[in-house]
């Protein structure tokens, strides 16, 4: 069985009294089992054109209702430049500059397309989705 | 300035050459890299199945770049946290998950909301935000 783990560290010595260390590590499984994931799109990396606009980077209708997990990087360095993220037309967040995330995707719908709208020209946005095939 | 550090590695032998992916990034206010988010709220708690609750209601504003962790604690395999930001279902936490994501709260109804499944699970959260709106009492 393939074996896949993500792990994850917050830190910081300076936003509490005390210090924050916190670490965890979750294997990816298939939806409640102990089965590792078994497919993956592979680390991508895309370069966002001019004419800047929405763009669908998976599409709900190619994916079963499973527990996918997605990583996105913004590989931008100017702070300014941001990628807005939405699942369907529900606006999740912004991940600016050099900023990543990771979550869990249900792909319950045909409609539940992973959206990305880059803020400016010729972004470069990094992802990986593991399947739950 | 507060510097608080999120850092990630995927590792998987999937592929045919093994893969290790790591990326780390200091939480910033929205847009800046002069000033770095300076407040957090952390919890760990028991969600009982029944209902749906907001983990994190629409006080941090749009324009901001609050990061949200969550993890489901519990041990077992089939139970699971259903997720969903203003009716939208965005995935299942199941034991042992976690998930990192930048939440704008862009409006009133943004919340991140949270329902139990299979038993109660035990989950821990935390919230790096840049200003939150306490309720008047």
């Amino acid at each position: 069985m393939a074996t896949t783990t993500a792990t994850i560290t917050l830190s910081s010595t300076d936003l509490l009294s005390d210090e924050l260390a916190l670490s965890t590590t979750a294997t990816l499984t298939a939806a409640g089992t102990s089965t590792g994931v078994v497919g993956t799109s592979g680390l991508g990396r895309k370069k966002l054109a001019s004419g800047h606009a929405q763009y669908v980077l998976f599409d709900g209708d190619q994916y079963a209702n499973g527990a996918h997990k997605l990583y996105l990087k913004n590989a931008s360095t100017t702070a300014a430049e941001f990628f807005t993220i939405e699942i369907n037309s529900e606006q999740m967040g912004k991940l600016y500059a050099g900023d990543w995330c990771f979550f869990p995707w249900e792909a319950n719908a045909d409609t539940n397309d992973i959206k990305i709208d880059p803020s400016a020209d010729n972004m470069v946005l990094e992802y990986m989705l593991f399947i739950d095939e | 300035m507060a510097t608080t550090t999120a850092a990630v590695t995927l590792t998987s032998d999937l592929l045919s050459d093994n893969m290790s992916v790591s990326a780390s990034t200091t939480c910033m206010k929205a847009g800046t890299t002069a000033d770095g988010l300076d407040q957090m709220e952390y919890g760990y708690l028991d969600l009982p199945t029944g209902d749906e609750y907001d983990l994190i209601a629409t006080t941090p504003t749009a324009t901001k770049a609050s990061k949200l962790y969550l993890k489901n604690h519990s041990t077992d395999e089939t139970y699971y946290i259903a997720i969903t930001q203003n009716t939208q279902a965005i995935g299942r936490l199941y034991g042992g998950d976690w998930m990192f994501i930048p939440a704008d709260f862009h409006d009133s109804d943004g919340d991140i909301a949270i329902t139990a499944n299979g038993g109660t699970n035990k989950i821990c959260y935390a919230l790096f935000h840049e200003g939150t709106a306490l309720l008047a009492t």
